[in-house]
């Protein structure tokens, strides 16, 4: 039983990782109808400065709350500026034209993030400290969860309540769903379609930047390349969740790390990834739309 | 391209002045074919390095059979296009033996020629597939991953006593040569294994297959592929709290091993050929020093004093049979018995395998430094 117990929280620990990255997609999917391929990589390339800013300005014995704080917003505050500048170099002059365009512009972007993140810091796998947080361990009944576990849990359940809130009870988040659901009766009850799609990359950006540096404290090894495996896995979650909801989102992530720890602790690792997209496909059949579904209703 | 100019200029260089020398008949050419340039670039220049280094020593001596020796270098970049005209090249050029060269690759790729044209060859290359053709020519002066493996399984069952094993590999084809070769050498001393799993390298997340290992509760976990899984293998044992051993293979032994493991990297075992510096002997100590005097810096790795070992073995025996017949040479180095190398004693079998394998079992210390614990 603990075991069973111990592959949860295994799950539950990755699985928050994955849904908090598939925020990222879903958002920019349920207001502009695009797959941001390059969210990913906004994931990779926010590890990376979230490394340099904690060595270079803090230096790496610190382990203040304050000085990780500050890491975390300093991050996700530049993240956030080249998720703004991505859709304005990137989606806004294709925001006419044909999706397909769009998708293949996204797709480039994410190679041009890649191959940027690799020339500034280097091909080779960079080391987080191990000091980022505390080494505690908690051991209940034979369950482990450390601190960073903790953290992880913590903090992405409350972005995500916080999110969901913030889009469901205040002002932008009404105009956000306003702009969701039809761009062109947004913008005649007064609301500027422009800000709203720039402060949806603002949070799904930062939302990964978030996420980039749980990789990076967690895992601790960081490579350029890593967008590709955490964007296709968080990808999926949003599909399975019903991509553009945003509790989707979160459901689709949790259960796609649940699913993958269950898979490798009860069958094997082999099977994992075929098992991860047999349920994709099955879900897909019975549910075209995703476990939530996007609530087209609204669009009536 | 600016970096690489100054080698490839020196290199035209030596090669002018080997073409030049080359006329006086009273030598004895010996060829080197390693990655002077390209990613294994460090490798390359230090088996270079290293060769030039022996051969000035006997030089100074006298060089073998009254003859001074020459070395002839060929960059192949680590290659097997570049390996095979290098091969002609140094045909062409009448060496006697090659060194080289470090990948197994561009080793296969030049060891028809070299065997066509009777001109002996030592690599470092682990890859099985190197000594079927079972040519003579050909001397390996590593040790195969089969003796890695068997090293491993005699430390488990005779020294550790483990009586419930557990065997990771990732899907590369060297972790799962190491691994399958490693699994077989233990059923072999009939070891319990009670799991053979594989991981998906680059994945970060292990902690699933590592909850499924610790309700296994196994005494020790061996995993037969590289630093970066197992270091956050490591990390992600101790933190779940399994009390079990664990035994990387050889590609764990890197510095960024114990950067991923962090303070976790304390008592993980390594198994590995010995690292240059702790080479128990003498010839070893002072090789390192006449290394480091004449290119202040240490050799890349233990690869290159395999291959100097095996240029060693091959100039020894040129002496001892006075003879410079590559077939004698080669006859007389297939019963060469515990020829002293800087990497253990060489000998060599019929298909030329080098016998033996100097591996050692470390474990991690607290200040990231290696403690022998098993030879």
């Amino acid at each position: 039983m603990d075991i069973f117990l111990q592959q949860i929280v295994n799950g539950l620990t990755i699985g928050s990782l994955y849904a908090l990255v598939a925020l990222g997609y879903t958002m920019v999917y349920g207001v502009m109808r695009l797959i941001n391929f390059a969210h990913g990589d906004l994931v990779a390339l926010s590890a990376f400065v979230g490394l340099t800013v904690y060595t270079q300005i803090f230096g790496e014995s610190i382990t203040a709350l304050v000085a990780v704080i500050t890491v975390f917003m300093f991050t996700a505050a530049i993240v956030a500026v080249v998720g703004v500048l991505l859709e304005r170099l990137a989606y806004r002059p294709l925001r006419t034209a044909p999706r397909l365009s769009a998708v293949v512009s996204a797709l480039g972007a994410g190679l041009v993030i890649q191959n940027s993140v690799m020339l500034i810091w280097g091909p080779n796998m960079k080391i987080f400290p191990s000091n980022i947080f505390p080494s505690t361990i908690w051991e209940i009944s034979g369950i482990v969860i450390t601190f960073t576990q903790v953290m992880i849990l913590g903090l992405s359940s409350v972005l995500m309540v916080g999110l969901y809130f913030f889009i469901n009870r205040t002002k932008i988040g009404t105009a956000i769903r306003a702009v969701a659901i039809d761009q062109d009766a947004a913008k005649l009850m007064g609301i500027n379609v422009n800000r709203i799609i720039m402060i949806i990359f603002v949070i799904g950006s930062a939302l990964g930047a978030v996420a980039g540096l749980f990789i990076g404290a967690y895992y601790r090894g960081v490579t350029f390349d890593m967008g590709w495996m955490y964007g296709l896995n968080a990808f999926v979650a949003a599909i399975m969740g019903g991509i553009g909801n945003i509790p989707g989102a979160m459901l689709g992530g949790l259960m796609l790390g649940l699913f993958n720890a269950m898979i490798t602790g009860y069958i094997s690792t082999q099977w994992a990834e075929t098992f991860t997209f047999v349920l994709l496909i099955v879900i897909l059949i019975f549910r075209p739309t995703g476990i939530l579904g996007e609530k087209v209703a609204e669009k009536v | 391209m600016k970096k690489m100019l100054p080698k490839f200029a020196a290199s035209l260089a030596v090669c002018s002045a080997l073409v030049s020398a080359s006329v006086a008949a009273d030598v004895i050419k010996i060829g080197v074919q390693a990655p002077i340039t390209g990613q294994y670039a460090n490798e390359g220049q230090s088996i270079d390095n290293g060769v030039r280094l022996i051969v000035d020593q006997y030089n100074a001596k006298g060089g073998v059979l009254g003859k001074k020796i020459e070395v002839v270098s060929c960059d192949d970049q680590g290659t097997a296009q570049q390996a095979a005209i290098c091969a002609k090249k140094l045909v062409n050029e009448g060496v006697k033996a090659v060194i080289g060269s470090y990948t197994s690759g561009a080793t296969e790729a030049a060891q028809t020629t070299y065997f066509r044209a009777g001109v002996l060859q030592t690599s470092d290359g682990t890859s099985d597939s190197l000594i079927t053709h079972k040519y003579w020519t050909f001397f390996r002066n590593s040790f195969p991953n089969s003796a890695e493996a068997d090293y491993t399984a005699k430390y488990f069952v005779d020294v550790k006593k483990y009586k419930k094993i557990v065997v990771l590999s990732d899907y590369s084809s060297y972790a799962t040569d190491l691994g399958d070769a490693t699994i077989k050498a233990l059923k072999a001393k009939n070891a319990n294994i009670i799991y053979e799993g594989k991981i998906k390298s680059g994945t970060q997340n292990f902690t699933a297959t590592l909850t499924k290992i610790k309700s296994m509760d196994p005494d020790v976990i061996y995993f037969s592929g590289y630093y970066t899984d197992g270091g956050l293998l490591r990390a992600q044992q101790i933190q779940l709290g399994i009390k079990a051993d664990f035994v990387g293979g050889d590609s764990n032994d890197n510095p960024d091993f114990m950067k991923l493991a962090g303070e976790s990297a304390k008592g993980a075992l390594l198994i590995n050929v010995p690292t240059p510096d702790i080479l128990p002997y003498d010839i070893a100590k002072t090789f390192l020093v006449d290394y480091k005097a004449k290119y202040n810096s240490m050799p890349a790795s233990i690869w290159s004093l395999m291959n100097i070992d095996g240029l060693r073995a091959i100039l020894f025996t040129m002496d001892k049979i006075k003879s410079e017949d590559t077939k004698a040479i080669s006859d007389s180095l297939h019963t060469l018995k515990d020829f002293q190398g800087i990497t253990g004693p060489v000998t060599f079998r019929e298909d030329g395998e080098r016998l033996g394998g100097g591996y050692m079992t470390y474990e991690i210390q607290a200040d990231k430094s290696y403690k022998i614990i098993n030879q």
